[in-house]
């Protein structure tokens, strides 16, 4: 009874009645005194394309690596499809993981290294090849049956590894940096493929990542890492409108953060005093918070907006002078330097080809945001 | 068109003089090396090869003579011929490649999970590992092959150890046999084994054993269908590096083995000293090069191949 929901659609993670795929329980890993993974405990949904957000040393691999059984937990319990796996041997698992390196092996053809899979756990030799026949279909490897892998081009190495991890049909696929050795275009044509077979399939994947962006394309759900533990778990919107911390705000996109003072708390709106902006912020909802706290505001450059004439108001706006624009085509990024001495980052997007009135360098400009445009953080 | 001497040091203006560049002198100086060493000689055995017997110094006819301007040119192909018609030299040829091709095979299957352990273990202990390897080098092998004479003897430690322990009454004799000889030669020989098929099993990923078990093959497996293929560049490696030297032994033989321990080495030696015929023995030298010469070139096409193969 394949579901014609996609799981981004259905959301299992919000349903509390749910039974979740993959349970990762209180998993620390500590090699000598260095703790790769601190008190880890995250729930996977059948289905799911969950990401693995995080910088390199953050643990992400590790946590992989653990999910794989090439290393074992120092403390803690993972469970795949309600089995305890957390002391299981790798080959006796029901996962199969697509390494960055792809570890593709060279003494075998493509049709050789797809079948290794399926031979190992004793499956006949006729009906082994008409799986792969079909695999290498599907991830169009049919003519490089016979080649040996330093006869492919890295886009089609890619391939073959993600066919040798997916023959065996595992529970879970696990895919470390998959994209990682591919050029821009041809990464980007990967992430929808790799979300197509994925949807085609209905197998559980986890994908470690440091891109943000693969993160954002690929995931039903995102659990962002940072020094050995998860930070937050969101969906990617999730993540990118409402990040718990500067940490999250800071790593997913880009940002500009204003340190500032709470000196109005209403029910159903806050100001604060910010130096660091060069005016008051104005926020236009309720906030948990104190008198005179501490807080962080955080705004997205393209929620940021720029203009030569006074958009009006007490708050929310200050002048700066254009310092940089880099122009990417689609957009272009303004650097501007408040009075206040602090830089920010503005984006606009290029809708007309030729833009006479467009702002240029040097340019003395107000930049304005609305009272919902950012996030307040208390951390 | 270039200026050849603009922009270059005086020693490289001084070669473009001379005709030559630096490349081909880099080149020329170890040519020199074997055109002096190996070359010369080999065309001297080869020369003396084609010669006859004679009791004179040197202890052999001239190859050519010359009468005024004319060079008469003596050919004597008889020293071959009688390689061949007498059985001794062919039974020592096919003893010398079987002993060693048998202690080549003994070697590798004693070095292979050596160089195994030492790949794959921690880094700071694989060097103390492979410095013990090296380390019998540091003695000198004839002492080495002595110290074997001590050990094997009908009153040497191994027969005192067994008698002593009331395994056996009577002393083993293991000194003057073949299987000394085979012992001799994969004792000695064995850090040639190990040393290559270390270099090959150190550089195989890690991850590639990793993807092994993680598409369902126990360790027995993943050695078997990963570890060994990818290892056959260096298992051919050590196994030319022990075949080859053993081939034309003469100490190991000579010491360890017995009288019918009929090596080429041992031939050729007393044919020298012994007969003091010169001409027959620097033909069965020649025979000898060829003998060991067809297997490298054979298995060098080999292990071209398996290279080929794993890249």
């Amino acid at each position: 009874m394949p579901d014609t929901q996609t799981v981004a659609a259905r959301k299992p993670w919000l349903d509390p009645a749910q039974k979740p795929f993959v349970r990762i329980q209180k998993v620390t890993k500590k090699f000598g005194d260095f703790t790769a993974v601190w008190d880890v405990s995250l729930d996977i949904f059948k289905g799911e394309l969950f990401c693995l957000l995080g910088g390199s040393g953050s643990g992400k691999s590790t946590l992989l690596r653990m999910i794989a059984g090439f290393e074992a937990p120092t403390s803690g319990r993972i469970e795949i499809d309600g089995q305890d796996m957390t002391h299981v041997a790798p080959y006796d698992r029901p996962t199969n993981m697509m390494f960055q390196s792809y570890a593709l092996f060279p003494h075998m053809t493509v049709e050789r290294n797809v079948a290794y899979g399926l031979l190992r756990e004793g499956m006949a030799r006729d009906k082994a090849m008409e799986r792969v026949a079909a695999m290498l279909k599907l991830v169009q490897l049919t003519p490089f049956a016979g080649r040996k892998p330093h006869q492919l081009s890295g886009g089609q190495r890619q391939r073959v590894a993600l066919a040798r991890a997916l023959v065996k049909r595992p529970k879970l696929l696990l895919l470390d940096e998959p994209l990682g050795a591919l050029d821009k275009k041809l990464r980007e044509e990967t992430q929808f493929e790799l979300v197509k077979i994925q949807e085609t399939l209905g197998i559980t994947f986890m994908v470690v990542t440091h891109d943000q962006e693969e993160a954002m394309t690929l995931s039903s759900r995102i659990g962002v890492m940072n020094e050995g533990e998860i930070v937050q778990v969101g969906e990617p919107n999730e993540i990118y409108e409402f990040p718990h911390s500067r940490f999250v705000a800071d790593f997913v996109g880009s940002v500009n953060i204003f340190e500032g003072r709470v000196i109005e708390d209403e029910p159903d709106f806050i100001r604060l005093a910010s130096p660091e902006a060069g005016c008051d912020i104005h926020v236009g909802h309720g906030v948990a918070c104190t008198l005179n706290q501490t807080l962080w505001y955080a705004v997205r450059p393209e929620k940021m907006r720029l203009s030569r004439t006074d958009p009006g108001g007490a708050f929310n706006r200050v002048q700066g002078v254009v310092q940089e624009i880099a122009y990417l085509g689609n957009l272009s990024i303004f650097r501007v330097r408040l009075d206040s001495g602090k830089v920010v980052r503005a984006t606009r997007a290029n809708v007309a080809r030729v833009d006479e009135e467009a702002i240029s360098w040097d340019e003395r400009v107000w930049v304005s945001w609305t009272d919902t445009a950012g996030v307040v953080l208390n951390r | 068109m270039s200026t050849p001497a603009a922009g270059r040091g005086p020693m490289t203006r001084l070669l473009a003089a001379l005709g030559l560049s630096g490349r081909a002198l880099v080149i020329a100086v170890p040519l020199a090396w074997l055109a002096l060493f190996f070359l010369v000689p080999f065309l001297v055995v080869a020369k003396i090869s084609l010669s006859e017997a004679a009791i004179a110094r040197p202890p052999y006819t001239p190859l050519w003579e010359w009468e005024g301007l004319r060079v008469t040119l003596f050919l004597n192909f008889e020293n071959y011929a009688y390689l061949w018609r007498d059985a001794l030299y062919l039974d020592a040829y096919l003893f010398s490649i079987s002993t060693a091709f048998i202690s080549a095979a003994v070697a590798l299957v004693v070095g292979y999970p050596m160089a195994y352990f030492i790949a794959r273990s921690p880094e700071p202990r694989r060097t103390l590992l492979l410095m013990l390897v090296i380390l019998p080098f540091w003695t000198s092998f004839l002492l080495r092959v002595y110290a074997w004479q001590g050990f094997l003897r009908d009153t040497g430690v191994v027969n005192g150890l067994l008698t002593g322990l009331g395994i056996i009454d009577e002393p083993l004799r293991l000194l003057q046999t073949n299987f000394a000889v085979y012992l001799g030669i994969v004792y000695t020989y064995l850090p040639f084994m190990i040393l290559p098929l270390y270099a090959t099993l150190v550089k195989l990923e890690q991850d590639l054993l990793e993807a092994s078990a993680d598409l369902g093959a126990r360790p027995v497996a993943t050695f078997l269908t990963i570890t060994l293929p990818l290892s056959v560049p260096g298992m051919i490696a050590g196994f030319l590096l022990v075949f080859i030297p053993a081939i034309g032994e003469f100490v190991i033989p000579e010491l360890l083995g017995g009288p019918d321990t009929l090596m080429i080495g041992r031939v050729l030696w007393n044919e020298f000293f012994g007969s003091r015929d010169w001409p027959v023995a620097s033909a069965v030298a020649i025979v000898m090069l060829l003998v060991v010469v067809v297997p490298i070139v054979f298995l060098r096409q080999i292990q071209a191949h398996a290279e080929e193969r794993v890249k």
